[in-house]
């Protein structure tokens, strides 16, 4: 092929164009050396022979530049003309243009949209030099491979012992109440090690890093250090440098500024911007310290690998170096390690729900594909005429098929640039119904990656749709469809209608697919959403609330008692009470319990959730007493230690005994010092909840009176008869009023906490009901589009059959059988990719199985009868063929 | 002796690949040959050789390559490639049944 010696040829032209104009002057030069020769040979003076050669030639310069014209890319040009061409024959059938750009921006804006959020929440490297390297280090429990947090005396063994990383660090997140110039403020800060800042290899913009010994807490009388986040040292400290070396009061205690990170540096990567980083010293005050108990698992940990090690090999080394702990701490639960990616590990639980969206998606851009495809197969027919022309006036069929390739291209291209603009509205749209805690949101919006996502797929598209259209229309026979020309063009062989016939079934078992999935996923959120969550989330306002500073813990019940009872106060109230951890939010503090009568070693007791509660919270927050009694004023720090627990416990420990009256030592015993909690007894049983996701189970649980457990932050909770938003200002008054240097925060309805415990399977059902949606439509519009043609182009069959005697209904039932035949086609073989793809979605599935008969039943026979509606139509118009007219239309 | 006749439009690529069909030659010699040969009734413009010459690689029926020339200068030396050797046995065939179809003209007019 002549084209690809070509190549090398244009290639020099374009890339190597000092090389390619030298050796022009040089053959240029070479040819007037022979004409001065010449001239010089006939005798004339050197000077003249000079001027007669270069007039002779008539211009060097014009002379080069012809010469440059002639090697010129001629692809450019092709392209050019093609596209120009393609633009016109779109502006000749604007109807045609605009349905397949308009399909197609659908389709590309769908996908383009999802892509960003995919790329944002778990694509996009994280923003740390040292990124590919970063792994979450987390220590499970071995028997049920849950947790997913260390202790502190784990991680220094972890620490002196491994050789594959080049650091860890440990972490939690904290609330910090800065005592500002202004009111008190809340700010969301991190405990680190102080070698976290240098496994990101990030430094402060101003100040300095934390030093190693700064783990340790400060000599008496010096300060634990702070690092403050770039926002908030310009919203707190109006950009002052001087801040370096200031102390400042957070919660109370005194810390000194040692530096400022840079603007945007975020770790912990969340939802809520963390303002401030600490080091881990503030844990490890006091005697019975957290940073001292093995069994104290509160802690992330951060890993640097060395270069060059793996996570196999990283894995390994550190399960061997926890079952050595395991073994050495015997009184211990025994733990294992497992080592994640850290951008796997942000991403989470979203990661495989995001997927399977993409996916959905991808299929609606594949729907999209085969219609336009259809749309120009269908056009294709009447250009068959222009095709014989083009190939008759000498265009070779390669140059056929690229023009008609850069038609499509520029048809998507176009549906491309629209797509956009739509991907544009519908991310505005998705980030709202995200839910609020998936971190990296913020990455969401318009940049080079999904300006780079929507072209490729653009091109992607067009070449997809374009390819089969173009060589069907290149294939055509000259002499046939120059002579059949005067039959309207409508005159394609059974070819082009089994190509038709394809693309429709494979439509309409794309959208089958979808449908299933879409339906599993609509009968799972319903079934979800009706699950009792065990109280009544219906108005109530809630609110975090620290406990004054400096405080020490015997005045917290008081404290938090003052604020309740302010709170019931309020115009609007019912009821107010709090505690430590509210349901649904997953926040449950985990506790080892020990069950009277059954004596054993801490490492092999059961797990229960512990939580402290206020007086009145199972009648504020909803949830029925089952047995025994409620807490009363009586139950405070000088009585007996008492507990009230659920009825999952009492089944689970009590199975066929009264729990009343029987006692239980739960492994937290805030209140009661350092050393063995102490047994309380069981002097009532409330009704469950669930604590984590709405579609788990509820786990066993123990609740202790705040007067017998202090702990701090509480969370109030105001049960009111009007709006609980319209009490959140008299509410921050009342607490000011306790204590000015106390700030409201987290402040919601539980009815919102509710909403963001569904927001991710919300999510998934909307969008994928969404994408099966237009999936059915778009199937519905392909059989549709190919009866119709089937219509015309039998039009003469028609009405022959009809002038011989076949009634309107046969004809009717002809045509509705060929769309039903399609549509049964493309629903069984979608049922068995739907089949083969379910069970992708079970872990999204609540009380549904993938193979859900009710679904795969209904969605294929809804499917069925929009098919045969969309069959119907084009049927009814050949039922209606007056045989005179089609026998005529000869 | 009269004036050298002006090229007929699109000739000169006939002339310039017939040329190098004999063997690989620079572009002086290209137009010197064609003088020669024509016994000075045929005059190659200078000014239209080259870009034709730049043409006909492009195109991919000749191809060039540097060499030396007699009086050991560099010169850049165009010779035939198979494609264009059908290209001008094709051209060549048009020609002559061009030239006789004038000629048949031209002689039933007389």
């Amino acid at each position: 092929m002549r084209i690809f010696k070509k190549i090398p040829l244009r290639i020099q032209s374009i890339f190597r164009k000092d090389r390619v104009e030298q050796d022009l002057t040089d053959e240029i030069r070479f040819h007037v050396d022979k004409l001065i020769e010449q001239n010089v040979a006939r005798g004339m003076p050197p000077a003249q022979a000079r001027y007669a050669a270069l007039q002779e030639l008539g211009g060097l310069e014009q002379l080069k530049e012809e010469c440059r014209d002639m090697r010129r890319v001629k692809v450019i040009e092709n392209l050019v003309q093609d596209v120009r061409y393609g633009l016109r024959v779109f502006r000749k059938n604007p109807g045609f243009a605009a349905v397949a750009i308009l399909t197609l921006a659908l389709g590309i804006g769908a996908t383009t949209a999802i892509f960003s959020v995919v790329d944002a929440v778990v694509l996009k490297p994280l923003p740390f030099p040292t990124a590919d390297r970063l792994v979450r280090v987390r220590s499970l429990i071995l028997k049920t491979g849950t947790g997913g947090i260390a202790s502190y005396p784990d991680f220094l063994d972890w620490r002196a012992q491994n050789h594959v990383f080049d650091g860890i660090a440990a972490f939690r997140t904290g609330d910090f109440t800065l005592v500002g110039a202004s009111d008190a403020v809340h700010l969301q800060g991190a405990v680190v090690s102080a070698q976290l800042l240098s496994l990101l290899d990030v430094k402060p913009v101003l100040g300095r890093s934390f030093a190693p010994e700064e783990d340790s807490p400060a000599a008496a009388g010096g300060t634990d250090p702070v690092i403050l986040s770039q926002e908030l040292w310009q919203r707190e400290f109006s950009s002052d440098p001087s801040v370096i070396g200031r102390k400042i009061e957070l919660n109370g205690l005194p810390f000194t500024v040692v530096g400022v990170m840079p603007g945007g540096f975020q770790y912990p990567i969340q939802a809520e911007p963390i303002e401030l980083w600490t080091t881990i010293a503030v844990d490890a005050r006091g005697a019975d310290s957290m940073t001292t108990q093995r069994g104290a698992h509160y802690l992330d940990v951060l890993g640097l690998l060395k270069p060059g090690v793996a996570i196999p090999r990283a894995q390994a080394e550190m399960v061997g170096i926890a079952s050595a702990l395991n073994k050495a701490h015997p009184e211990n639960r025994p733990r294992t390690v497992r080592i994640v990616p850290e951008l796997e590990s942000l991403s989470g639980p979203l990661r495989a729900p995001l997927f399977v969206l993409l996916g959905a998606v991808g299929c609606v851009l594949l729907i999209v594909c085969a219609n336009v495809a259809n749309l120009l197969l269908a056009r294709a027919s009447s250009r068959q005429k222009e095709m014989a022309v083009r190939a008759a006036l000498g265009s070779s069929r390669l140059r056929t098929v690229c023009q008609l390739l850069t038609e499509s291209l520029t048809l998507g291209l176009l549906g491309g640039a629209v797509g956009l603009a739509l991907a544009l509205a519908l991310l505005q749209l998705l980030v709202r119904i995200i839910p609020a805690e998936v971190p990296r949101l913020n990455l969401i919006g318009l940049d080079v990656r999904l300006l780079g996502f929507a072209f490729l797929i653009s091109l992607v598209a067009g070449i997809l749709f374009g390819l089969v259209p173009a060589f069907q229309l290149s294939k055509v026979s000259l002499t046939g469809a120059l002579s059949e020309g005067c039959r309207g063009g409508v005159s394609s062989g059974r070819g082009h209608n089994r190509v038709r016939s394809a693309l429709v079934v494979s439509e309409v078992a794309l959208a089958v697919v979808l449908l299933v999935g879409a339906g599993l996923l609509v009968k799972s959120f319903l079934r979800l959403t009706r699950v009792d969550p065990g109280f009544d989330p219906h108005n109530v306002l809630t609110f975090q609330l620290d406990s004054p500073a400096g405080q020490p813990d015997t005045q917290l019940p008081a404290f938090y008692h003052q604020v309740v009872a302010r709170m019931a106060a309020l115009p609007g109230a019912i009821s107010a009470s709090a505690v430590a951890s509210l349901p649904l939010t997953g926040n449950n503090i985990q506790s080892s319990i020990e069950i009277e009568g059954q004596p054993t070693p801490i490492g092999s007791r059961p797990i229960a959730d512990f939580n402290a509660v206020e007086l009145n919270y199972f009648h504020t927050i909803g949830i029925p007493l089952a047995a025994g009694r409620d807490f009363t004023e009586q139950d405070d720090a000088k009585s007996p230690p008492v507990v009230i627990v659920n009825q999952a416990l009492a089944r689970r420990f009590f199975p066929n005994e009264n729990p009343i009256g029987k006692h239980v030592r739960p492994g937290i015993g805030n209140g009661y010092g350092p050393g063995e909690s102490p047994m309380r007894e069981i002097v009532g049983v409330v009704g469950d909840v669930k604590q984590g996701d709405l579609g788990g189970e509820s786990s066993p649980e123990v609740y202790a009176p705040l007067a017998q457990s202090p702990f701090s932050p509480m969370i109030i909770l105001v049960r009111t008869r009007i709006d609980p938003r319209g009490i959140v200002e008299p509410a921050r008054g009342a607490v000011a009023s306790l204590d000015r240097h106390q700030p409201l925060y987290h402040v919601l309805t539980l009815d919102q906490y509710f909403a963001e415990s569904v927001s991710e399977p919300r999510l998934s059902t909307l969008l994928l009901s969404g994408f099966a949606g237009l999936a059915v439509l778009l199937a519905c519009l392909g059989v549709y589009g190919v009866i119709s043609y089937i219509v015309i182009q039998r039009r003469h069959e028609i009405g022959v059959r009809m002038a011989l005697g076949a009634e309107a209904s046969e004809v009717l039932r002809w045509m509705l059988v060929r769309g039903l035949a399609l549509a049964s086609v493309g629903i069984a073989i979608g049922l068995a990719f739907a089949l083969g793809l379910a069970h992708l979605l079970s872990s999204a599935l609540y009380g549904v199985r993938p193979t859900d008969p009710v679904i795969f039943v209904t969605a294929p026979m809804a499917l069925l009868s929009v098919a045969l509606l969309a069959s119907y139509i084009p049927a009814r118009r050949a039922a209606r063929v007056d045989p005179m007219v089609a026998l005529r239309y000869e | 002796m009269s004036k050298p006749t002006d090229l007929v439009q699109g000739t000169l690529d006939l002339l310039i690949l017939k040329t190098v069909a004999l063997e690989p030659a620079h572009g002086w010699a290209i137009a010197q040959r064609i003088r020669q040969v024509s016994k000075d009734v045929l005059q190659v413009n200078q000014g239209s050789l080259y870009p034709a010459l730049h043409r006909l690689e492009q195109s991919g029926w000749i191809k060039a390559k540097w060499g030396e020339s007699d009086n050991n200068r560099r010169a850049k030396y165009y010779a035939l490639t198979p494609a264009g050797r059908r290209y001008l046995d094709q051209e060549q065939a048009n020609w002559q049944r061009l030239s006789a179809a004038i000629g048949l003209v031209l002689e039933i007019a007389d």
